[in-house]
């Protein structure tokens, strides 16, 4: 009896599917006909479409009314199989529902059809979706309002049917577009096709408001390679890459800075190169001004350009919009310090309010097994990032408990630190002494005059900083396996002591700058009694000193120039960074590359197994490159005055340093033995970054407050002082009451108690922040939760308007959010 | 009548179903267009394959478990109604329920057959114990060969060190429970329905 049954089923199922098929392949041969028809001139057409029209309607009723057999079959079979009166009452209510369904098509195919009627009698040939409500009667205006409702309901309630996918899927789609066909065209009156509009902006709307934030997430740049790396070499590596993208972008704000402001308006409006003795190559200059020697030591026409200090001239206003060259000279190189404290204060602000939930300790290693796994990964290669990071983390997690289970022989740790101490200081003041004897030498050596010496020699003390930069790190490393610190702690020791190294070759340096600007004032003097005897020289014999002499046209290249230290200081900063970037670039393809492949294919021929001995493959050492970006960022926040050159050279430098390591990291580097988890906050590394901000802003503002700029270069020669541009700002383009206005604010009997002030107000916010954050810990204590999803939910997220990559990527980020 | 296959769904089944997993009427019609999504074959019943084919499941290193949970013993094809008895573990848990009645037999979405559904997918044999093995087992799974095997060894040690009270070295389901009491299983675990 049931098979026969079912086997009967089976046979009207398959009808019925085959039936709505045809119905599907109808409605679409129908839709393309219409479209013919519209396209096609009337007259000989007539009778076919009319004949066209006549077999189609009948087709359609035909299908109806099988339709409506076939479900009142089934009704009746229903009521056969189940007993009982209640079960009745659920069958009305299906067959309603197709009854419903089944007027409401009824409806639109009449409406249809008289439309079509209608166009045919007024010959309309052009776009055949275009209605004329005008043309419909009001009885055919409310049916097709009644229509559009049943379908508007439809929509609604399609979510609750109990019909496969498909089926939704298509009646989905075909009640959209007939619902947006028809319902502009029933607003009432003008507003119609405004109703329409508006009903139509508004979707677009809503769906170009999640393609947007679709696209920010995707905008934000390298995020998937960080992630990657993350997974497989951990939380430290990646924060270095993660520092380093946040410098990337604080350096090109200051690029945008110095370019838009400073170099663009230079290069467009001031007075072009030649005109001028100090934007031109010296006559004595110019037969070696295009070698590419001189270029890249940044001599010759790149010296005389819009890179450095020394082009740029001291006219108060330049070009149409009267723009004020030396102001903003001198106002960009204060924003550019003052925008960087503010960025680096703030981004230590907010990683400090988001600083690690308190680990709850009591169940770590179950937790990580129960619960690690993300179950909305649908992707393999993100699975495959899971793993990786599954497999980190426990490593992490071992060393964690390893590192507390550690057996402490205190005193014996103490001397051994004390110890490792005391090597590093002798290991400083060794370097400080050897920077302080180069640097003497190099002095001896430019007296001597340069071209008498070697290569070395001429450079001995950027190769020495960079060599001492390189090795004293892995001295330091040496000595920090006595200290025997968690290694957290020592990454932060090691740290700091690179800090200090760098920090000593930083002010040697300086100060051997600083000689050289003393050399170049005193060489001015000098010129400058040379070129009242020069200009002498040239009006001798032709007119008397005291009056005014006709201008004798002279080639600017031929006037002797003061030299101009500006410029020379500019030139070091660059000739520095260049030098360390090569530097960096270079131990990176030898150190790490070279060494990868020489292990990787010397191992078949070797006697030991160089992957696991020496030399075996590099780690990736975060350390040194965390403290090489920041002193690269150093060298740029002190340089950029002199050389508006150096934040672009850094915005193209950090470029190719992040795809370089990148590739580098995950193809010639394998993760750390000792995986650890990275402080929480990135604020060891933010505090060091203000630090050297703080040191690097000190010897730019000592020489623009103490020593008075070349006299016939840059944009403040001529001047006393550079800040004296202000103070002429002032005066000439402010109105009077503002100056008097500036003197008082200026009187130290307003600005000691504004600073007094300024204290209380940072003691009583501190204490408040205290307490918000102790309550702050309270609160979270009540509200642990660690994430655990399941896959099933997959099973009822059915949005399949729904963008599922965001879903993806959303959820994905999730456990890394709630880590 | 056995198990017969329907392919729409008729208001008495969805009545039963309503009456033995406490799932809405709505919520039942969702999850049957989604089972009819995923049944290719068009007769009624999911197999493995089915289920294989959710991206989300094929690269979960449980998820030839999970897929198991839904199959009764012995049997390779799941029904609506087997497929709606498994999922009755996910559905929310309302506010009201909580309050409802303390003295009926315990609704299949508690908290606590919530995590006996989890605690199956790591007991294998059935003794009511994650045992080293087990876990071990899991932890292959987790990590593949990254990790060398005393650590992990020792990681299935540690595990069982936190959790087990009773000292017998396996994690009974009493234990399971305390370990995970401060995970919030009632949201993370159910289904979100998007009304």
């Amino acid at each position: 009896d049931d098979e026969v049954f079912s086997s009967n089923e089976g046979h009207e199922r398959e009808r019925h599917r085959g039936r709505r098929r045809d119905g599907d392949g109808e409605k679409k041969k129908r839709k393309k006909r219409r479209r013919k028809e519209a396209h096609r001139a009337e007259e000989g057409e007539d009778e076919v479409q009319t004949r066209h029209e006549r077999r189609e309607r009948e087709k359609r009723k035909r299908a109806k009314n099988d339709l409506e057999t076939k479900g009142r079959e089934r009704e009746e079979e229903e009521e056969q199989v189940q007993t009982g009166s209640g079960k009745v009452a659920k069958t009305k209510k299906n067959t309603k529902n197709e009854k419903t369904r089944r007027r409401a098509e009824e409806g639109e195919v009449e409406v249809e059809e008289r439309i079509e009627k209608r166009k045919k009698k007024h010959g309309s040939d052009n776009k055949d979706e275009e209605v004329r409500p005008e043309r419909l009667t009001p009885e055919e205006l409310e049916k097709l309002k009644e229509a559009v409702d049943e379908r508007k309901k439809l929509i609604q309630s399609l979510r609750g049917k109990p019909w496969p996918m498909k089926k939704k899927l298509v009646t989905l789609r075909e009640s959209q577009e007939f619902v947006e066909k028809y319902e502009g065209a029933l607003g009432k009156g003008k507003g119609r096709k405004l109703y329409a509009y508006k009903v139509m902006m508004t979707k677009k709307c809503m769906k170009f408001q999640r393609d947007f934030e679709n696209f920010k997430t995707a905008c934000i740049p390298w995020e998937m390679k960080i992630k990657e790396i993350e997974s497989h070499f951990g939380s430290s590596v990646a924060s270095y890459f993660i520092f380093l993208r946040w410098m990337y972008g604080i350096n090109m704000i200051l690029f945008g800075l110095t370019f838009g402001l400073v170099m663009v308006p230079e290069a467009l409006m001031g007075r072009p190169y030649g005109s001028m003795p100090r934007k031109t190559v010296p006559r004595g200059e110019e037969t070696s001004a295009m070698d590419f020697a001189v270029l890249w030591d940044f001599g010759g026409y790149a010296q005389y350009s819009v890179l450095f200090y020394g082009f740029y001239n001291n006219q108060r206003a330049i070009g149409w919009l009267k723009f004020r060259m030396p102001l903003s000279y001198f106002l960009v190189g204060v924003g550019t310090v003052a925008y960087s404290y503010m960025v680096v204060i703030r981004t230590m602000a907010r990683n400090a309010n988001e600083s690690g939930v308190g680990d709850d300790n009591s169940f770590n290693f179950s937790w990580k097994m129960f619960t690690s796994w993300d179950y909305l990964i649908g992707n393999p290669e993100t699975a495959d990032n899971k793993f990786a990071s599954i497999t980190t983390s426990f490593k992490e997690a071992i060393l964690e408990e390893q590192e507390s289970h550690k057996d402490d022989n205190i005193h014996l740790t103490r001397f051994l630190r004390v110890l490792a101490n005391f090597l590093v200081l002798c290991c400083l003041a060794g370097s400080g002494y050897l920077i302080y004897f180069v640097v003497r030498r190099s002095q001896k050596f430019a007296l001597d005059g340069l071209e008498n010496h070697t290569w070395w020699e001429r450079n001995e003390v950027n190769m020495v900083m960079s060599l001492l930069g390189m090795f004293c790190p892995m001295l330091f490393d040496v000595i920090s396996t006595l200290e025997n610190y968690h290694p957290r702690v020592a990454l932060q020791w090691q740290l700091g002591r690179i800090f200090a190294l760098f920090l000593g070759n930083l002010y040697t340096f300086i100060i051997a700058l600083m000689d050289e600007i003393n050399i170049k004032r005193e060489e001015e003097k000098i010129i400058k009694f040379n070129i009242t005897m020069w200009e002498a020289s040239l009006y001798n014999g032709t007119v008397s000193e005291n009056s005014t002499a006709p201008s004798i046209t002279i080639n600017p290249a031929d006037v002797p120039r003061g030299p101009c230290w500006e410029t020379m200081v500019g030139q070091e900063f660059v000739r520095l960074i260049i030098s360390d970037t090569m530097t960096t670039y270079i131990t990176l393809l030898i150190g790490d590359f070279l060494r990868a492949v020489l292990v990787r294919f010397l191992n078949y021929c070797w006697c030991w197994d160089l992957e696991a001995g020496f030399p075996s493959y590099s780690e990736f050492d975060v350390s040194g490159n965390v403290l090489g970006l920041i002193f690269n960022q150093g060298m740029i926040w002190m340089g950029a005055f002199y050389a508006p050159c150096l934040p672009a050279l850094n915005v193209l430098r950090l470029h190719v340093s992040m795809y370089l390591q990148c590739w580098a990291v995950m193809c010639c580097n394998v993760p750390q033995e000792r995986v650890f988890k990275a402080s929480g906050s990135n604020n060891f590394y933010m505090a060091m970054l203000l630090v050297i901000l703080f040191l690097s802003t000190l010897p730019a503002i000592y020489t623009i407050v103490t020593i008075p700029p070349s006299f016939d270069c840059g944009p403040f020669s001529g001047k006393n002082r550079m800040f004296d541009v202000i103070h002429e700002t002032l005066e000439s383009d402010f109105p009077a009451w503002f100056s008097k206005v500036f003197s008082y604010a200026s009187n130290p009997g307003l600005v000691l108690p504004f600073i007094l002030l300024m204290v209380l107000a940072i003691y009583y916010l501190q204490s408040t922040s205290k307490s918000y954050r102790e309550a702050n810990v309270e609160l979270k204590k009540k509200l642990q939760t660690v994430t655990f999803h399941l896959a099933l939910v997959y099973f009822c997220t059915f949005e399949y308007t729904l963008n599922k990559n965001i879903n993806a990527t959303l959820l994905f980020l999730l456990p890394f959010f709630m880590r | 009548m056995g198990s017969r296959a329907s392919t729409l769904l008729r208001e008495e089944e969805i009545e039963e179903i309503k009456k033995e997993t406490g799932f809405s009427h709505s919520q039942i019609t969702r999850l049957y267009s989604r089972f009819t999504s995923l049944d290719k074959g068009e007769n009624g019943t999911l197999s493995r394959e089915d289920f294989q084919r959710i991206p989300e499941l094929a690269i979960n290193p449980l998820g030839d478990r999970i897929i198991n949970a839904f199959f009764p013993e012995g049997e390779d094809q799941v029904n609506f109604r087997g497929f709606m008895r498994t999922l009755a573990h996910f559905r929310p848990i309302e506010d009201n329920e909580k309050s409802r009645n303390p003295t009926a037999s315990e609704p299949l979405n508690s908290r606590t057959n919530k995590l006996l559904f989890a605690f199956r997918l790591y007991d294998l044999d059935r003794d009511d114990k994650i045992s080293r093995d087990e876990l071990l087992q899991v932890l292959r799974m987790m990590v593949g060969v990254n990790i060398s095997d005393e650590q992990l060894g020792s990681i299935a040690d540690r595990t069982i060190q936190e959790a087990d009270t009773n000292g017998d070295s396996s994690i009974s389901f009493n234990e399971f429970i305390k370990v995970l009491e401060k995970v919030d299983v009632e949201q993370k675990m159910s289904i979100r329905f998007l009304h």
